[in-house]
C-alpha cells in the first residue's frame, strides 16, 4: 500500500512539474468540446440547388415551389439553360439541380406524360442520398395531385387524396442539435485517446529514461508497479470526464438526464479497457515513438468502428462481429442512455458486464506480460 | 550468518548468438569491498543484473544474501541496494522527494525515513540541498543521491554499476570513503568499474574480459602473483615510437603505454635494460630513465588480456 | 550554405529511423491498413435502421403498412409492440434506433378519406442518419399512399391511370451513390493526416529530451537546416505510404484517379509536408515526447474527423467554425483529393486550396524555425552559462 501511495504522490509530482502537460491534459478537452459542439449537422436541410425552369408555367413553378417549400432545398442559383448547371455543381456551389424541360405544364395538361430531371452531386453522398429521395418524394406527392385532379376533372367527383402522412418526432434530441450528438461523442473519445496515449508512454518514458530499472530492482510487486502508474490516469480520465460534462451542461445545456455517479462509474469501466490497451502497448513497445505508433494503431480503429458516426448496422456482418471487442462501442451506448434518455442500470447493465468482462481481459493479458526484469 | 553474502557457480547469459558472461564463478566476503573490473562490454554490468535479479542468466546459478537470482528474485531485491549505471533516479524531483519515493517504495514508514534523512544527506553531502530539483545537480552529487537512495533501507548488500563515471577526483575519493564507511558496518560492497586504480580500494577482485574471468585475488595478491617477471619503466618523450619498435621484439613479453612512458615486460631485468637501450639507440632514441617498478594492477590486466589474445 | 548543413541532418535521421523498424513499418503499412479496414467496414448507407413496429390497431390495413417497413432492407424490424410504452426502454438500450407508431384509427381514417398520421419516432441521440431514416420513411409511406389512391381510383373506375409524372435522376461522379467512393477520399486524408503529424511530432522534442539538442545549439547549424533535413526523409517515406493507399483504393475499391495523376501528386506533397510540419512545429514547441503526442493526436483526430468536411459538410456549419476549419490542412486536401479522383475536374477548381495548403505547410515550417533559432539562442546562451 505504502508503495503504491508513493508511486501515486510521485506521479502527481512529476505532473505538475510539466507545464506543458496540465494545460494539454485537462483545457484541450474542453477546447475540443466547445470547437466541435457547433460542427455537426445532424439535420440536412436547404441543400442549395440550381433551380432550371425551363418552361416558365404555371405548372412547373408550382413544382418548384413544393420542392423549395418542403425546407430541404435552397436555392443557390436559377438559370436559363441546362449547361449553365454544369458550372454549380462542378465547383460544388450547388448539390442538386431540378431541371423542367419546355413543353412540360402543356404535356401535364394534355394529360401525357412529363418528365424532369433531378441531377445530384454523387461526391457529396450524404446531401445526394438525401436530396435525390425527397427530390422524388416531392415528385411523387405532385404525381398524387395530379391524378387526382385530373379524376377530378374527369369525373366531377372530388376525391380527396389520400395520403398517409408521417409525422416525424425526433426523441432525446428534437431539434437535431449538434451539441447532443458530438458532447457523448467528444467525451468518449477524448477519454479513451488520453487514457491509453498516457498509459502507454508513461510507462515507456520511464523505460526510456532508466528510472524503471531502479524500480524494478525494488522488493516492489508487479501490481503495485502497475496501479500506481495507472491510477493517476484513471483520475486525469474521470477530471477530464466532469470537466466535460460540467461545459456541456454549463454551455451546451446539454443535459444529464440519468444517474451522474453511475456515469462515472461506468467511465472507470471503460477506463480499465483503456489503461490495460495501453498497459500492453506498453510491454512491447521500446520507445516512445513505438508506443504512440503503436498506440493509434489501437485508437484508429475504435473510433471508426465504435458507431459514433459510421452506424454498426451497416457494417458486414465480419466487422459486426468485431465491434463486439470495441469497449468505446459500448461506452457511448453508455454515455447517450445516460446523458440524454435518462437511461439506468436495469438498460445498461449488458454494455457494463461488458466492459468489464473487456477490461479484465486486457488487463490480465497486460499484466502477465508485464516482467519486473530488463529483457 | 552465512559467510559469504554471494555465491556464484558458472553463471553464463547469452543475448541470442553473442555469450555476454561466460560461466563466471567466485564468492564474496560479507562486509568485503568486491571489485569487478573489466572494459566496457567485458560484462560487468550483465553480471551485476543477474545477481540483482534483473536479467535471467541462461545458465548457472547464484545466489545473493542466501536466496537464489534465477529462482527468488524478489527476494533478493529485498535485501539489496543498486546503483545503476547511468544515472536512473527523477529528474523532475527534488533531492527530497526521491528519497522519500524510494523510501516508500522499499516499505519504509514515513517516520522511518525521516529518521534516515539525517544521515542520508550527510552521506550524499546534500545537506541544505534538500529542496533542489535533481536535475539542477551535477554528476558528483547525483551519483551520490543515488547512493544514498540504494543504501536507504540498510541491505545487507549493495551493487553499485560504475559508481564514479564521468565523476571528478575529490568526489571519487570521496565516493570510495562512503564505500568504506559501508563495509565497516558489515555491508557487502560489489563494485564495478573501469578505474583500475579504483580497485587498490577493493578488498577482494576479479578481473573480467570479455565475459570471462581472467583473474582474481586481493590486489597484492594479484600483482604479487599475477606478474613474475619484472616491468621496467621506461621514460622517453618518443614513447609511442619506442612502443611500436619494442612491440615487435621478441624478448618483450608485453609493453604499453602508461602516461608519457613506457612499461616493458621482460624475462630478466639486467638483460631487459640492455636491450631495451640497444633496440632504441639503434632509431635514434635515448630514453631518460629505465627504471623496474612495482606493478600496478593496469599492468597486471593489460599482461592478462595479451595473455588472452 | 544552407544546403551543405541538409545532407548530414538527412543522413542521420535516415540512419535513426532505419534502426527503427517497427516505426517506419508503422509509418508505410499503418494508413495502408486502416484504409483496407475502413473502406470494407465503413459507408454512409443508411440501411437496416433497427426498428419498432407498434400496431396500435391490428388490422389488415395496419398489417399491410407495417408489412411494407419490414421487406425493405432500409430498415430492420427488430420488435413488434402493441404498446407505446416499451418504445423508451428500447431506445435507451439502444436495441432499435426507431418507431413506426400506426394509430388505432388507421383503416377509420384511411376508408373514410382522411389522412391518417403514423407516428415515426427517431432515436435523436444516435441521430447521424436520422434525417435519411425519416426520408425513407416518409418515401415508404408515399408510395402507399399512391398505392391506396390508385386503388380507390380503380375502385370508382378509372383505372388503369399511368403515373403522370416521371422523374430521371442523374447522380454525377458517383452513379450508384456508393457511399465508397466519397468516402475514400475522406479516408485518405484523415488517416494519412494523423500519422503524418505524428511521426514528426517526436522529431525535435527527442533531441531536448535527450540532450543532444544542446549539442546542436551550439554548432553552426542552422536552424531551417535541422528543420528541412528532419522533414526531407519522411516526406518520401510518407509519398510512399500514401501512394501505396491510393493504389488499394483503386485495386480494392474501384477508386481511380480520374483527372491529373501530377497535379494530384503536387497536392499530395503539399498535404503531406503540411501534416508533417504541423508535427515539426509541435516537436519544437514542447519540451517533453509525452506533450508532443498528446498535442499530435488532440490536434489531429477529432479535428481533422469533424470538421475537414469528411463526414459534415462545412457549409452546413457556422461561419465561426467555418473559419477554424481553415486550420485544418485536411480540409483543403479534401477538395483536391475530391475534384481529381471523383470529379476528373481540372485545376480550376481546386487552385485556391493548393494554394492555401502551401501557405499551411509553409506557415508551420517558418514558425517551426523561428521558434528552434529563438530556443536555440536561449540553448547556447545556457551553455555559456554552464561553462
Amino acid at each position: 500500500m505504502r508503495a503504491i501511495l508513493s508511486i501515486l504522490r510521485k506521479e502527481f509530482l512529476q505532473l505538475r512539474r510539466d507545464p506543458k502537460l496540465f494545460p494539454v491534459i485537462f483545457i484541450s478537452p474542453i477546447l475540443q468540446l466547445l470547437l466541435l459542439g457547433y460542427a455537426a449537422n445532424l439535420d440536412v436541410k436547404n441543400i442549395p440547388s440550381v433551380v432550371c425552369d425551363m418552361d416558365r408555367s404555371a405548372a412547373s413553378r408550382g413544382l418548384i415551389d413544393e420542392y423549395l417549400n418542403s425546407g430541404y432545398f435552397s436555392v443557390a442559383a436559377r438559370v436559363e439553360r441546362m449547361d449553365e448547371v454544369d458550372r454549380y455543381l462542378d465547383n460544388g456551389r450547388a448539390a442538386m439541380a431540378f431541371i423542367i424541360p419546355r413543353g412540360f405544364g402543356d404535356d401535364v395538361a394534355a394529360g401525357r406524360r412529363a418528365s424532369i430531371m433531378l441531377i445530384a452531386d454523387g461526391s457529396e453522398s450524404q446531401s445526394a442520398t438525401i436530396g435525390v429521395n425527397y427530390g422524388a418524394m416531392i415528385a411523387a406527392r405532385h404525381n398524387q395531385k395530379i391524378i387526382l385532379e385530373r379524376f377530378e376533372r374527369a369525373r366531377g367527383l372530388g376525391l380527396k387524396p389520400v395520403l398517409v402522412k408521417a409525422e416525424v418526432r425526433v426523441w432525446y434530441n428534437p431539434e437535431l442539435r449538434s451539441r447532443n450528438f458530438m458532447v457523448p461523442g467528444v467525451l468518449g473519445l477524448i477519454l479513451m485517446i488520453m487514457t491509453t496515449v498516457l498509459a502507454s508512454i508513461g510507462i515507456v518514458r520511464e523505460r526510456e529514461a532508466g528510472t524503471m530499472e531502479q524500480l524494478i530492482v525494488t522488493p516492489i510487486r508487479p501490481y503495485q508497479l502497475i496501479v500506481g502508474k495507472l491510477l493517476p490516469f484513471a483520475i486525469i480520465g474521470l477530471i477530464d470526464a466532469i470537466f466535460v460534462i460540467a461545459v456541456a451542461r454549463g454551455w451546451f445545456g446539454v443535459p444529464v438526464r440519468g444517474s451522474v455517479p453511475l456515469l462515472f462509474a461506468l467511465c472507470l469501466a471503460f477506463m480499465l479497457n483503456t489503461l490495460g490497451v495501453g498497459l500492453f502497448v506498453s510491454t512491447i513497445s521500446r520507445t516512445q515513438q513505438q508506443a504512440m505508433l503503436t498506440s493509434l494503431f489501437f485508437i484508429m480503429p475504435q473510433i471508426m468502428l465504435s458507431g459514433f458516426v459510421f452506424p454498426i448496422e451497416n457494417m458486414p456482418k465480419f466487422f459486426q462481429a468485431v465491434t463486439t471487442i470495441v469497449p468505446l462501442r459500448y461506452f457511448f451506448i453508455i454515455i447517450r442512455g445516460i446523458m440524454l434518455k435518462g437511461a439506468g442500470w436495469r438498460h445498461l447493465w449488458p454494455q457494463a458486464a461488458a466492459l468489464m468482462v473487456l477490461g479484465t481481459l486486457i488487463l490480465t493479458l497486460s499484466v502477465a506480460r508485464f516482467q519486473k526484469k530488463l529483457d | 550468518m552465512p559467510d559469504h553474502s554471494i555465491t556464484v557457480k558458472s553463471l553464463t547469459k547469452r543475448f541470442g548468438g553473442f555469450t555476454a558472461v561466460d560461466a563466471v564463478s567466485f564468492d564474496v566476503r560479507r562486509g568485503a569491498i568486491f571489485g569487478f573490473l573489466g572494459a566496457n562490454g567485458a560484462g560487468k554490468s550483465t553480471t551485476i543484473r543477474m545477481l540483482c535479479g534483473l536479467l535471467d542468466p541462461t545458465s548457472g546459478t547464484a545466489t545473493v544474501g542466501g536466496f537464489d537470482v534465477g529462482r527468488e528474485p524478489e527476494k533478493v531485491k529485498r535485501v539489496i541496494g543498486y546503483m545503476s549505471q547511468k544515472f536512473s533516479l527523477y529528474e523532475d524531483l527534488t533531492v527530497l522527494e526521491n528519497i522519500r519515493f524510494f523510501g516508500g517504495v522499499y516499505g519504509l514508514a514515513a517516520k522511518a525515513i525521516q529518521a534516515r534523512l539525517p544521515w542520508i544527506l550527510e552521506l550524499a553531502g546534500l545537506e541544505g540541498r534538500e529542496r533542489s530539483l535533481t536535475r539542477t545537480l551535477s554528476v558528483g552529487w547525483k551519483q551520490r543521491l543515488a547512493l544514498g537512495c540504494a543504501v536507504l533501507h540498510e541491505p545487507e548488500i549493495v551493487f553499485l554499476d560504475e559508481p564514479t563515471g564521468g565523476v571528478d577526483p575529490a568526489s571519487r575519493r570521496r565516493f570510495w570513503e562512503l564505500i568504506n564507511e559501508l563495509s565497516e558496518r558489515q555491508v557487502t560492497v560489489f563494485v564495478t568499474t573501469h578505474y583500475l586504480d579504483e580497485a587498490e580500494y577493493c578488498n577482494d577482485i576479479r578481473l573480467i574480459h570479455a565475459g570471462r574471468i581472467v583473474a582474481g585475488g586481493s590486489p597484492r595478491q594479484l600483482k604479487e602473483e599475477v606478474i613474475r617477471n619484472p616491468i621496467l619503466e621506461v621514460a622517453t618523450d618518443r614513447a609511442v615510437e619506442a612502443l611500436e619498435i619494442l612491440r615487435k621484439e621478441p624478448w618483450v613479453l608485453e609493453t604499453s603505454i602508461f602516461g608519457t612512458a613506457l612499461h616493458v615486460g621482460v624475462a630478466d631485468e639486467g638483460e631487459g635494460r640492455r636491450l631495451i637501450r640497444e633496440r632504441l639507440a639503434a632509431n635514434g632514441i635515448a630514453p631518460d630513465r629505465i627504471d623496474r617498478i612495482v606493478p600496478s594492477l593496469e599492468d597486471v590486466f593489460i599482461h592478462k588480456i595479451e595473455e588472452q589474445l | 550554405m544552407l544546403h551543405a548543413f541538409i545532407g548530414p541532418v538527412m543522413r542521420k535521421e535516415v540512419r535513426q529511423i532505419r534502426r527503427d523498424t517497427r516505426s517506419l513499418v508503422f509509418m508505410i503499412l499503418i494508413p495502408a491498413f486502416l484504409l483496407v479496414v475502413f473502406g470494407f467496414a465503413l459507408n454512409f448507407d443508411v440501411k437496416h435502421v433497427p426498428l419498432a413496429i407498434v400496431d396500435l390497431e391490428g388490422s389488415r390495413l395496419s398489417r399491410e403498412l407495417a408489412e411494407k417497413f419490414r421487406t425493405t432492407e432500409y430498415f430492420e424490424v427488430k420488435a413488434t409492440l402493441d404498446r407505446t410504452g416499451d418504445i423508451d426502454d428500447l431506445m435507451a438500450r439502444e436495441k432499435i434506433k426507431a418507431a413506426l407508431v400506426i394509430p388505432a384509427t388507421f383503416s377509420e381514417d384511411l376508408l373514410a378519406g382522411r389522412s391518417p398520421s403514423v407516428q415515426f419516432l427517431l432515436d435523436g441521440a444516435n441521430a447521424m442518419s436520422g434525417t435519411t431514416a425519416a426520408g425513407y420513411a416518409a418515401s415508404i409511406l408515399q408510395s402507399y399512399s399512391q398505392r391506396t389512391t390508385l386503388e380507390a381510383l380503380e375502385r370508382r373506375g378509372a383505372g388503369g391511370m399511368t403515373l403522370p409524372l416521371a422523374t430521371e435522376v442523374r447522380v454525377w461522379y458517383n452513379p450508384e451513390l456508393k457511399s465508397a467512393r466519397f468516402l475514400l477520399p475522406g479516408l485518405m486524408a484523415f488517416i494519412l493526416m494523423v500519422i503524418l503529424t505524428t511521426s514528426t511530432a517526436f522529431s525535435i522534442v527527442r533531441e531536448k529530451e535527450r540532450g543532444t539538442m544542446e549539442q546542436l545549439a551550439v554548432s553552426p547549424l542552422p536552424a531551417a537546416a535541422l528543420i528541412v533535413g528532419k522533414l526531407v526523409p519522411y516526406v518520401v517515406i510518407s509519398l510512399a505510404s500514401a501512394h501505396l493507399v491510393l493504389g488499394l483504393g483503386w485495386v480494392l475499391f474501384g477508386v481511380g484517379i480520374k483527372g491529373n495523376y501530377f497535379l494530384l501528386l503536387l497536392g499530395m506533397v503539399l498535404f503531406l509536408v503540411a501534416g508533417l510540419g504541423q508535427g515539426i512545429l509541435i516537436s519544437a514547441i514542447t519540451r517533453t515526447q509525452q506533450v508532443a503526442f498528446l498535442l499530435s493526436v488532440l490536434t489531429t483526430i477529432l479535428p481533422t474527423f469533424i470538421l475537414s468536411g469528411f463526414v459534415f459538410p462545412i457549409r452546413n456549419m457556422p461561419t465561426v467554425i467555418q473559419l477554424v476549419t481553415y486550420f485544418v490542412p485536411a480540409r483543403y486536401f479534401l477538395v483536391v483529393l475530391r475534384s481529381i479522383i471523383l470529379k476528373g475536374a481540372g485545376l480550376p477548381a481546386f487552385w485556391g486550396q493548393m494554394l492555401l495548403l502551401a501557405g499551411f505547410a509553409g506557415s508551420t515550417l517558418a514558425l517551426s524555425v523561428a521558434l528552434l533559432r529563438t530556443g536555440d539562442g536561449r540553448e547556447r546562451r545556457r551553455a555559456g552559462r554552464d561553462a
